[in-house]
């Protein structure tokens, strides 16, 4: 009896002296895609600067782990040991939504959620060319004309996808749904004319204010980086879709380590410099800590288990 | 756009950007100088190594290898007549009786400087061309890509000389590889077995590694060369100076060869050494004295040395303004251009201009350095690496594709299926049946079908939008053309052998 006391107590003064010291080994951050992507990027500045944050000596590492839309770099994460030093990037709805339409080893209870930096919304884009002036004019020949509309997105079941989707149904359209290798394939259809719409997101359409007419943004305000783009709820529709990005732990992640992590994290949402460098990027920021983010990923693979539900894509 | 050019150039001679060139130049002189060895298998093998570098001084090196292994492959071909890179087999036609006549030397100065000329004439028309051809991508969609990729399976299957039916059934084998993973629209796993692996489908670069790299290393330890000793005295050397004037008359031989080479190049399918046959017989018809063709004709190494380095920069065309590579070369830079994040289409020159042009003037620089890295002393010494000893050669390659696909995403997985494609390679080598078809038809093959479905899925189902405008009508032409001219040509050759 006094054997185990002691070893308890051992065990008890052990994790808190570990705690202490946290993070005494290099906290890997893992990114399900390639290098030089969005998600890579801001990967890398967030570790840039939270490393100083962690204390002295700290050192945070990104590792790519690409493949299966980044279902290798989630598992991953939701598999390792909750310790803190496995973080990873989280994508949504992409991550959580690759769910529902294929067996995954994960869902939304395997995480530890610490904090969302980016939220791009998505839009109703047309070619600068386009007949189409209005998010009106474009539904309303849809509407003369059922499936009539393609629409060209990144792939199926991501955030581009449900964006369309929730924009037919709010309209009370059908659109084609065109789906292509990425996001860039898709907006280079979209410039060429051979698909009539898209819902990239607004960050991707940012340098080629020449070659594309943004009808609207499916979020609640307008964005700080196009102002003069209507909100679609302006317009009457309620719906609203976004592609957000932020960091995750294993679920079960001891509570004291987690809340450093969100502490540390926060204070990277604060830096100025931080600030200055993901404008530059032109990531709009929407920093969400702890129990919101969680709230916003349960919502997130609530629309997507409805989506799938009511239009299965596969 | 043309300004971008100029201001991509400082860049361009940056110290490490610069010597990257210089090193992919003699490196590649040295690989295409080893039988066996290509310019194919050169750049996969070490793709994985440049993803870690600065983005150009990873193409840089790519550039400079591309470059010094088309005239590399002459070397072996003047020597000894075997042709270094299957793009160099033309050369061994007039280069090898030169030798034998002791005029390897100029044999081989002829080499490099048409490969030169040739290489400068392709960077050339690659930063021409691009730039404006870039923005007419706009214009295919995915049906008029359907027939891109339908127009390059035909012209690797049925232009590549030899056996068809061996063609097609290397392009299927191709196709159905590309089959492996999620398919591009569902997203429904096929042939994956439940591994995450196969997911993505197979990397090229695997793919690459196995069948061009893993064959001739087998071969190299399996069959000792016999050189009985290649040696400076033998090549009847003289000075560069002595010998220019004596390819004063080859001006014409040069355009011609640049012309076909660069043509062929933005063609998908065939590669060097369809140019180079090309150019090769162009010249001989017309030449004013076609007898002294095949017996030492300096001219003759001239016409495909020119076309084989002048497809090099072109075949990028169709890669950085389609995304669609042309030849397995073009893929494997297209890999590490996206592994940079330089994405190909219309954007690329736009948001990524230094590295774009940059990357172009390395080809150009790369051609030039041909002269001065491969002249007449370099040469000789380049000759001797004929006597290395082979054991040491092909342990060095194996380490070096482990390590490389290994490092592509990290794991074993990837170098047990490497190593399975190489026995496949190996089979298919002995066979005989010809190894480009499989990697277009691993390229090619998922284009097709991915653009197939959404162009399908554009019409609603209607097969007619696959011939709705003008450029899909002529891509069809031009296939149908490949698949019946050779056909056609052979009925008239046999008509008038009877009559």
């Amino acid at each position: 009896m006094k054997k185990t006391l002691c070893a308890v107590i051992a065990l008890g003064l052990g994790a808190t002296a570990a705690l202490a010291d946290y993070p005494e080994k290099p906290v890997e951050v893992i990114v399900g895609y390639s290098a030089g992507g969005g998600t890579d990027v801001m990967a890398r500045t967030v570790s840039q600067f939270l490393e100083p944050e962690l204390g002295d000596g700290a050192s945070v590492v990104v590792k790519n782990m690409p493949g299966a839309g980044g279902q290798i770099g989630f598992t991953e994460v939701a598999g390792a040991d909750a310790d803190g030093y496995t973080l990873g990037t989280f994508n949504l709805p992409a991550a959580l939504a690759l769910t529902h339409d294929r067996e995954a080893d994960y869902d939304v209870t395997s995480f530890t959620y610490l904090a969302n930096f980016v939220e791009d919304p998505n839009t109703i884009t047309v070619a600068a060319s386009s007949p189409y002036q209005t998010l009106d004019e474009l539904l309303a020949a849809a509407k003369a004309d059922p499936r009539a509309i393609t629409v060209g997105l990144s792939s199926l079941g991501g955030n581009d996808h449900f964006a369309a989707n929730m924009m037919a149904s709010a309209a009370g359209v059908e659109f084609t749904i065109v789906p292509f290798k990425g996001a860039s394939n898709a907006r280079t259809a979209i410039m060429g004319g051979h698909v009539a719409a898209g819902t990239m997101t607004l960050g991707q359409t940012t340098n080629f204010p020449d070659e594309l007419r943004v009808l609207a943004v499916l979020a609640d305000e307008r964005s700080a980086f196009r102002p003069d783009v209507p909100t679609a709820a302006e317009l009457g529709y309620d719906v609203k879709m976004s592609s957000l990005r932020g960091i995750v732990g294993p679920a079960d992640m001891d509570a004291e380590t987690a809340e450093k992590l969100r502490a540390a994290l926060s204070a990277v949402n604060a830096n100025p410099d931080f600030q200055t460098i993901m404008a530059e990027q032109g990531n709009p920021i929407a920093f969400m800590v702890g129990d919101d983010f969680a709230a916003t990923a349960a919502a997130q693979n609530q629309v997507a288990a409805d989506i799938w539900a009511q239009t299965p894509w596969k | 756009m043309y300004s971008d050019l100029l201001s991509a150039l400082p860049n361009v001679f940056a110290f490490a950007n610069f010597a990257a060139v210089i090193i992919g130049v003699i490196a590649g002189i040295v690989v295409g100088a080893m039988p066996g060895l290509s310019d194919t298998m050169a750049i996969s093998v070490l793709v994985p190594f440049t993803f870690g570098l600065e983005p150009l001084v990873a193409l840089g090196l790519m550039a400079g290898i591309y470059n010094g292994a088309m005239y590399g492959g002459a070397i072996p071909a003047v020597l000894l007549r075997i042709p270094g890179t299957p793009a160099a087999v033309a050369t061994t036609f007039d280069g090898y009786p030169m030798a034998q006549k002791g005029e390897g030397g100029f044999a081989l100065q002829v080499a490099v400087v048409s490969s030169a000329i040739g290489g400068i004439a392709s960077a050339f028309a690659l930063m021409l061309l691009a730039p404006p051809l870039s923005k007419v991508t706009l214009l295919f969609g995915p049906s008029e890509v359907f027939w891109v990729a339908v127009f390059g399976l035909a012209s690797i299957i049925f232009l590549l000389g030899g056996n068809p039916i061996k063609g097609l059934i290397s392009a299927c084998f191709g196709v159905f590889v590309s089959v492996v993973g999620s398919d591009p629209i569902y997203g429904n796993d096929r042939f994956t077995f439940g591994a995450l692996e196969l997911l993505d489908g197979i990397n090229i670069v695997i793919l690459l590694v196995g069948l061009y790299a893993l064959p001739p290393v087998i071969d190299l330890l399996e069959t000792p060369l016999k050189t009985d000793g290649v040696t400076g005295s033998k090549l009847g050397t003289q000075s560069m100076w002595k010998a220019m004037p004596r390819m004063k008359g080859f001006w014409k031989t040069w355009l011609r060869g640049s012309f076909i080479g660069i043509w062929i190049g933005i063609l998908p399918g065939a590669g060097g050494s369809m140019a180079a046959f090309m150019s090769y017989n162009e010249a001989r018809r017309g030449s004013k004295t076609p007898d002294t063709w095949g017996n030492g004709e300096p001219e003759g190494v001239a016409a495909a040395e020119t076309a084989n380095n002048a497809d090099t920069a072109s075949a990028l065309i169709p890669a950085l303004t389609l995304g669609i590579p042309g030849t397995a070369v073009a893929a494997v830079m297209l890999g590490g251009l996206l592994v940079h994040g330089l994405q190909p289409g219309p954007m690329l020159f736009r948001e990524n201009p230094d590295v774009v042009f940059g990357f172009m003037w390395q080809f150009l620089f790369g051609a030039i350095l041909l002269i001065f890295l491969g002249g007449s002393l370099a040469t000789n010494s380049f000759a001797r690496l004929l006597n290395l000893p082979r054991p040491l050669l092909g342990s060095v390659i194996i380490v070096l594709m482990l390590i490389g696909v290994y490092s592509i995403h990290g794991r074993m997985f990837d170098v047990y299926m490497m190593l399975g494609f190489g026995a496949i390679g190996w089979i298919m080598d002995k066979l005989k049946f010809p190894l480009p078809p499989v990697v277009l038809g691993l390229i090619l093959g998922s284009f097709a079908e991915e653009n197939l479905r959404l162009a399908l899925r554009i019409g609603r189902g209607d097969w007619g939008v696959l011939f709705q405008n003008t450029t899909s009508l002529i891509l069809v032409a031009l296939t149908v053309a490949v698949v019946i001219g050779p056909i056609l040509k052979r009925r008239l050759f046999d008509a008038k052998a009877k009559a």
